[in-house]
């Protein structure tokens, strides 16, 4: 980020300090720091596919039933898509701020400002279903540990969980407030860990489903890969926005340009190895728990809205027996480690909004022994706390509907990414074929496709039935969520455009294009 | 002889005022030179989260701002110097750049919580007394208080009962020496004896002891070397420190422990009983120094 101007006057001592621009990227970053296994394990363990997986398979199966496995290849296609552009915009201008303030350069401040605001919200929604889940296993592992299955069902007693989430949330709070590092050997570990876990609970299921043990075997069929089976538009939309979030946290290995070793294919390489990776440990997982349990509305099938929130929770005993532990071992890991890459995101982005003057001067406080974005990281786990707290007892599936009103914020914040990114490389768009693919085709393509998902799930989520059937006023819980979030938004913008107009003047960040 | 060379670890915080306060008045007093180091975290081996450059250069921006900001508390005829400096820890930032410019002393704020005026080790202060091989100055919270003008009006050489001090008084010798004050050999010797045993004895014994350590390290001063000689008692440590004057100028050396690794830091119990209960700043010094001993 670049301050316009320092109002302090230089004196002597300040061009005696000694960090040369050239320095940063040799002194900073450590270049080559980073290799492909690296790259690739950072990957995987920002998109923490045990915890993604156990939040969305439900919801996902119930908005298509069998076609799951169809979902998941073509949820892939949007987020690439607009991953594109997002990387010409971070490699153009790199900044904290990322959406935010590429959108404020590209619209100007007011959609930049809610560009911002997407993106701290839907991270502190998932901030919030993470620290659920996270509860969810804590006590299944004790119960599993302690052989009493009594005690896993303490998680559904909402004051004992809503005191253990924010527990779980102090927790990572402190982590991210003191930066907290977790060495790489056990970062490998854990992510090793969490794909050897997953492999084994597929391989089960499936093994299981041939010894005709399965609860309800049902045969694998090539039309679950076909997306044109699924019944509706809307199931169709609901699906995708539920895709778009279990590859979300994949764009970040695209990002990694420059600190990654070896030849400058490394970053393109990472990505491939990591998509593959978690694509093909996506469709395992998928088939087989729907080969395993069906998507009927059984005790354990897929489509029972009483697992749907969590279903590796009620699926795991089932089909490891005393392994299942394990499983809650991974989806602990898992979630608990996103739960700290993800608390950098909404910080840092409220962080540069303080910088810029679209919020209050105390988001861009820096901790001065810790070097985070304290306050703003503060706010943001109160916030998600709160919210957590409120939501828990407003919804009977909060963990569900958090999910889904999720995967809209994404689609929201995205697609103005992606559409900043078209825009601001508009001057630039026909200078050569990779221009042209890159800043223009794949953003706006991806962006297209993010705003009819989003529109699509906002009007269709008004139904009081849509997806866990959770209501108020008749509307449904996921649309009153929504627009309860974006509409909080304006209200603090114009709040904000009152108390500190120079942002919104577009004083601070002015609006540029690519020459 | 040359000049002293200070690394001052500043924070933009209460801890990195006291330890820019403290150098500040030392090189005042020394006519030596600041060398004023922040230390950012290294992303070199982070594995959680993808390198966010934007934020790296923010943060750059907002350190160079605090060190200006510094900067303007320093004295006009210290000669000093700004860096920013990557490193794993704070600690090893610092010993590099102690390393780099050939510095004989690192000063670090002391405080890490604990009660005002009686600082408790931080963190960042103990991992630095564990692996240090120049000496390190721990300005207690409040330093900042004390102007440059105070200068340093003594130094204070705590010898132990057991023999072995000789590169700590050589560093004291030397301290003494270019800030241009005087110099004082102090034993501290705590007696905590049973009741029943005859106390007076035990205290004789104990303090012609300690005597016999320090007449002896009085002896090995150079020549031309002029020191005060004290011996304190008391019940404790606590209590021997308290039995003395000390002058709110006054800067006090410790070696560091004998179980510490050789050219290595290590606060010993009595040493870390004393930075207790000190109220003025204490400078660790390593068995085998790199810096000093040289010179």
């Amino acid at each position: 980020m670049t301050r316009p101007q320092s109002n302090a006057p230089l004196t002597e001592a300040t061009a005696a300090v000694d960090a040369p621009e050239g320095g940063l990227s040799r002194k900073g970053l450590s270049a080559g720091s980073v290799g492909l296994i690296g790259a690739i394990v950072i990957g995987i363990s920002c998109i923490a596919p045990a915890y993604t997986l156990t939040a969305a398979l439900g919801p996902t199966v119930s908005a298509v039933g069998v076609q799951v496995p169809a979902i998941i290849l073509v949820g892939f296609i949007p987020m690439l898509l607009v991953a594109f552009g997002y990387r010409e915009l971070n490699k153009r201008m790199p900044d904290s701020g990322t959406s935010f303030t590429w959108a404020t350069r590209a619209f100007g401040p007011w959609i930049g400002w809610m560009a911002g605001w997407g993106l701290v919200a839907a991270t502190i929604l998932v901030l919030s279903n993470l620290a659920g889940i996270a509860v969810d296993f804590l006590f299944l592992l004790i119960s599993q540990l302690a052989g009493n299955p009594e005690i896993a069902d303490i998680a559904a007693n909402p004051f004992v969980n809503v005191v253990v989430c924010l527990l779980f949330m102090l927790g990572a709070t402190l982590i991210s407030y003191r930066d907290m590092k977790t060495t790489q050997k056990l970062q490998y570990w854990l992510v090793g860990f969490q794909v050897a876990v997953l492999l084994l609970f597929s391989i089960a299921a499936l093994v299981e489903v041939a010894n005709g043990n399965a609860f309800d075997a049902t045969a694998i069929d090539l039309s679950w890969f076909n997306p044109f089976a699924v019944e509706s538009f809307s199931s169709f939309a609901a699906g995708l926005s539920l895709s778009i979030f279990i590859f979300w946290g994949w764009d970040v290995t695209l990002t990694m340009n420059e600190e990654t070793r070896g030849s400058e294919k490394t970053p393109g390489r990472a990505a491939t190895i990591t998509v593959v990776v978690i694509v093909v440990l996506y469709l395992l997982i998928a088939v087989s728990l729907i080969a395993y349990a069906g998507v009927g509305g059984g005790e354990f099938g897929l489509g029972n809205p009483d697992i749907q929130d969590n279903v590796f929770f009620h699926l795991a005993g089932p089909i490891l027996g005393p392994l299942a532990v394990l499983v809650s071992i991974a989806v602990l890991t898992s979630s608990a480690s996103s739960l700290q890459s993800t608390f950098v995101s909404p910080a840092r982005t409220l962080l540069a909004m303080g910088h810029y003057g679209a919020l209050p001067e105390q988001f861009a406080r820096v901790s001065p022994r810790f070097f985070t974005p304290g306050y703003a990281t503060i706010v943001s786990a109160v916030v998600a706390s709160v919210f957590y707290a409120v939501m828990r007892f407003v919804s009977e599936n909060v963990l569900w509907d958090t999910i889904t009103a999720l995967g809209m914020m994404i689609c929201f914040y995205y697609g103005i990414t992606a559409f900043a990114a078209v825009w601001f490389f508009r001057r630039v768009w026909f200078r050569s074929v990779r221009n042209f693919v890159f800043t223009l085709l794949s953003p706006l393509v991806g962006g297209v496709i993010l705003g009819v998902l989003f529109f699509t799930t906002l009007i269709d989520s008004m139904d009081p039935e849509y997806g866990s059937g959770s209501h108020v006023f008749g509307l449904g819980l996921v649309f009153v969520l929504g627009m309860v979030v974006l509409l909080t938004g304006v209200a603090i913008m114009i709040w904000q455009a009152i108390r500190r107009p120079a942002f919104f003047r577009g004083e601070m960040l002015s609006r540029a294009s690519a020459e | 002889m040359s000049e002293l060379r200070i690394v001052v670890g500043y924070t933009a915080n209460e801890a990195g005022a006291d330890a820019l306060a403290l150098a500040n008045r030392i090189a005042t007093a020394a006519e030596g030179a600041l060398e004023v180091v922040m230390v950012l975290p290294s992303e070199a081996h982070n594995s959680r989260v993808p390198v966010d450059s934007g934020y790296i250069r923010y943060l750059r921006e907002q350190s160079r701002e605090w060190l200006t900001e510094a900067s303007t508390h320093l004295g006009a005829d210290v000669a000093s110097k700004l860096h920013i400096r990557y490193a794993e820890s704070y600690a090893e930032g610092l010993i590099d750049a102690a390393h780099e410019f050939d510095s004989q002393l690192i000063v670090v704020g002391a405080a890490g919580g604990g009660l005002p005026r009686r600082p408790r080790v931080g963190s960042v202060a103990n991992e630095l007394l564990h692996s240090s091989d120049v000496p390190v100055a721990l300005a207690p919270a409040g330093s900042r208080e004390i102007p440059a003008s105070q200068g340093v009006t003594r130094i204070t050489a705590c010898v132990g009962t057991r023999p072995g001090a000789d590169v700590q008084l050589e560093a004291a010798t030397l301290l003494a020496r270019v800030t241009h004050a005087p110099l004082r050999l102090v034993s501290l010797v705590p007696i905590d004896l049973p009741a029943g045993l005859d106390e007076h004895l035990a205290e004789l014994t104990s303090a012609t002891h300690a005597e016999s350590v320090l007449a002896e390290a009085h002896r090995a001063l150079p020549e031309g070397v002029e020191a005060s000689v004290e011996t304190a008692t008391g019940s404790t440590i606590e209590d021997a420190v308290q039995a003395l004057d000390w002058h709110r100028g006054e800067l006090v050396l410790v070696g560091s422990s004998r179980l510490a690794a050789p050219r290595r830091l290590f606060l010993g119990s009595t040493a870390a009983k004393m930075l207790r209960e000190l109220p003025v700043p204490m400078i660790v010094v390593p068995r085998t120094t790199h810096g000093t001993a040289s010179k």
